[in-house]
């Protein structure tokens, strides 16, 4: 391990050749063919009249790959409210690289209006005394504003975090002054909105698909998740990028990818706590109302294993695996972690959904798979600019933090 | 046998930090140091082995769990008080209990070796402890034979030691 003082030294002493494009015309290409893919199968899954499997799978991934870009802009807003200088400027390109597919995710949210009767139980069978709360029209118009804000205020942080004062606010590893006053702004605003509006897409896209049940603390419990996810994708994308960077780009740094690590870690045991601590107020009050819910999910087949491999995939692991600093620094061992975190959070938010709306039998075929494919390929194309940034960043060979453990 | 005990000061850990592993090239290993704040690249030059003090808090930690684990288990089974149809040994609220014993068991356990291993409560200061190296300078005490030090002096003053004093050794 080179993390001595002289051997951070002579690595710092050698600067990375710089990288100007990691992601192009064959990136884009492979992503559009998914999208293609992914598109097909969900017009034929309706011709077909298959439309509540469609619906199901287009809802899942538009939670999950919303929550990855939007929980990873959030992360560069906290790096900044956390002062990090951990990895220079690149951590926080990182976190901003995912961010137009939060338009995406903006229009295709409106795309579920269309499948408004196969996704929503309360629109068929109406519950009186929720009328008010859950009918369309209002759904449509709270879920549209507060994705559209949180777009516009992501826009807003990003312009603001890649400016040159911002940047080298981030590079300046001698003094301890604050960023720069438009950040301090923005960005406890940006994670006081994500709270807000993440909390409410999990109250009408997943918990109203069981229109009686409730759960106050479902919100935080979605949003927590979901940045996790983002920090595990951010993790995952460091590992990738590493090799093709060439020698000395900033993810060969063992102290950066030990905070990567230490990022997956942390935030995977508060998901698990968040998880436990809405179980345990559920299995006390043992109110019918409220434990169908984790029944359906956990004492019933065919979900049970499926949820016990969420805890697995998105805790167990990653608790047991990166305990050990070592672990946290071999790229091959962090990447796996996130890469099947990341397979468990996809699955979480798939075992939140579709038991409220197929019971007996898990819908998973050629379809979904298919339709996932298709988000897949819309989140990556989307990404393109932002992996270019990244890499012009982590190559930039500029100062970062205290390399030293 | 060390008889003389060389004290540096310096403004930066860095230099600090290259001071020590230039002397450790050297073969010198006598070293001790003060510093104002915590320093990983102090910690990390001088290369000691970790502490055993994790070792105490992982029996701790996992002394709580069996201690959470027995209370729970044992006061259910000698007041058999059936809640709302639940199991009598039900596992989530015993979670709770022994995670919170491990929390405390463990944190009790560590903090005792912590103090143990770091010979604390220390009534007398170390030999060569000066004022400043609790405000804003880094000290480097190297004991060695008188024939080393100039040697020792002529490493320190190339890694930017401020002051190089030369003492008589007194016991530590």
């Amino acid at each position: 391990m080179s993390t001595t003082l002289s051997a951070v030294r002579r690595d710092s002493s050698s600067t990375p050749r710089p990288v100007e494009s990691v992601a192009g015309t064959t990136m884009q290409l492979v992503a559009g063919a998914m999208i293609a893919l992914g598109a097909i199968a969900f017009v034929i899954a309706l011709l077909r009249d298959d439309a509540a499997t469609a619906w199901e799978a287009y809802l899942v991934n538009l939670l999950f790959f919303l929550g990855v870009a939007q929980g990873a802009v959030v992360a560069s807003a906290s790096f900044y409210l956390t002062q990090a200088k951990w990895g220079g400027s690149t951590p926080y390109r990182l976190g901003e690289a995912f961010a137009p597919f939060l338009w995406v995710g903006f229009f295709l949210f409106f795309g579920l209006y269309f499948g408004r009767a196969a996704i929503f139980p309360w629109v068929k069978h109406p519950i009186a005394q929720k009328a008010a709360w859950l009918n369309i029209p209002f759904l449509f118009a709270r879920d549209g504003i507060g994705l559209g804000v949180m777009a516009l205020a992501s826009r807003a942080f990003i312009r603001i975090s890649r400016r040159n004062d911002a940047r080298a606010w981030t590079v300046a590893t001698d003094d301890i002054e604050l960023p720069p006053h438009s950040i301090r702004v923005i960005a406890p605003l940006l994670g006081v909105l994500y709270a807000v509006v993440y909390t409410l897409i999990a109250f009408d896209l997943v918990m109203s698909l069981a229109p009686v049940w409730r759960s106050t603390l479902f919100g935080w419990f979605f949003f927590a998740g979901a940045f996790w996810s983002a920090l595990a994708t951010m993790a995952l994308t460091a590992v990738l990028l590493r090799k093709r960077l060439g020698a000395n780009n900033l993810f060969t740094n063992p102290v950066v990818m030990h905070d990567f690590g230490k990022l997956v870690f942390a935030f995977s045991v508060f998901w698990v706590y968040l998880l436990f601590a809405q179980y345990i107020v559920i299995w006390y009050g043992d109110l019918p109302v409220e434990t169908f819910f984790i029944v359906q999910r956990v004492h019933h087949m065919p979900w049970s294993p499926l949820s016990v491999a969420c805890v697995v995939l998105i805790w167990a692991i990653p608790f047991c695996v990166l305990m050990s600093v070592r672990a946290k620094q071999t790229p091959s061992v962090l990447g796996s972690v996130a890469a099947l975190g990341l397979v468990g959070m996809w699955l979480e938010r798939y075992v939140l959904v579709v038991p409220s709306l197929s019971l007996d039998a898990i819908p998973f075929g050629p379809t979904q798979f298919l339709i996932t494919i298709g988000f897949l390929g819309a989140f990556l194309i989307s990404a393109v600019p932002g992996l270019n940034r990244v890499a012009q960043a982590a190559t930039s060979g500029e100062p970062a933090g205290d390399l030293v453990e | 046998m060390s008889t003389i005990a060389i004290i540096s000061a310096f403004a930066d850990d860095t230099d600090c930090a290259h001071a020590i592993h230039a002397l450790r090239d050297a073969q010198i290993r006598d070293l001790n140091t003060f510093a104002p704040i915590p320093s990983h690249r102090i910690e990390h030059a001088l290369g000691r082995s970790r502490s055993p003090t994790r070792w105490f808090s992982l029996t701790g930690g996992i002394s709580g769990v069996l201690t959470g684990l027995a209370v729970t288990i044992g006061t259910t089974y000698e007041w058999r008080l059936n809640a709302g149809g639940k199991p009598l040994v039900s596992w989530p609220p015993f979670i709770i209990i022994c995670f919170e014993l491990m929390v405390l068991l463990g944190g009790i356990f560590g903090f005792t070796a912590f103090f143990l291993f770091s010979g604390l409560p220390a009534t007398v200061a170390a030999s060569g402890y000066d004022r400043r190296f609790g405000e804003d300078r880094f000290g480097l005490v190297v004991r060695c034979d008188e024939a080393d030090a100039a040697r020792i002096e002529s490493i320190l003053k190339e890694s930017n030691a401020e002051a190089v004093v030369r003492e008589e050794d007194t016991p530590r």
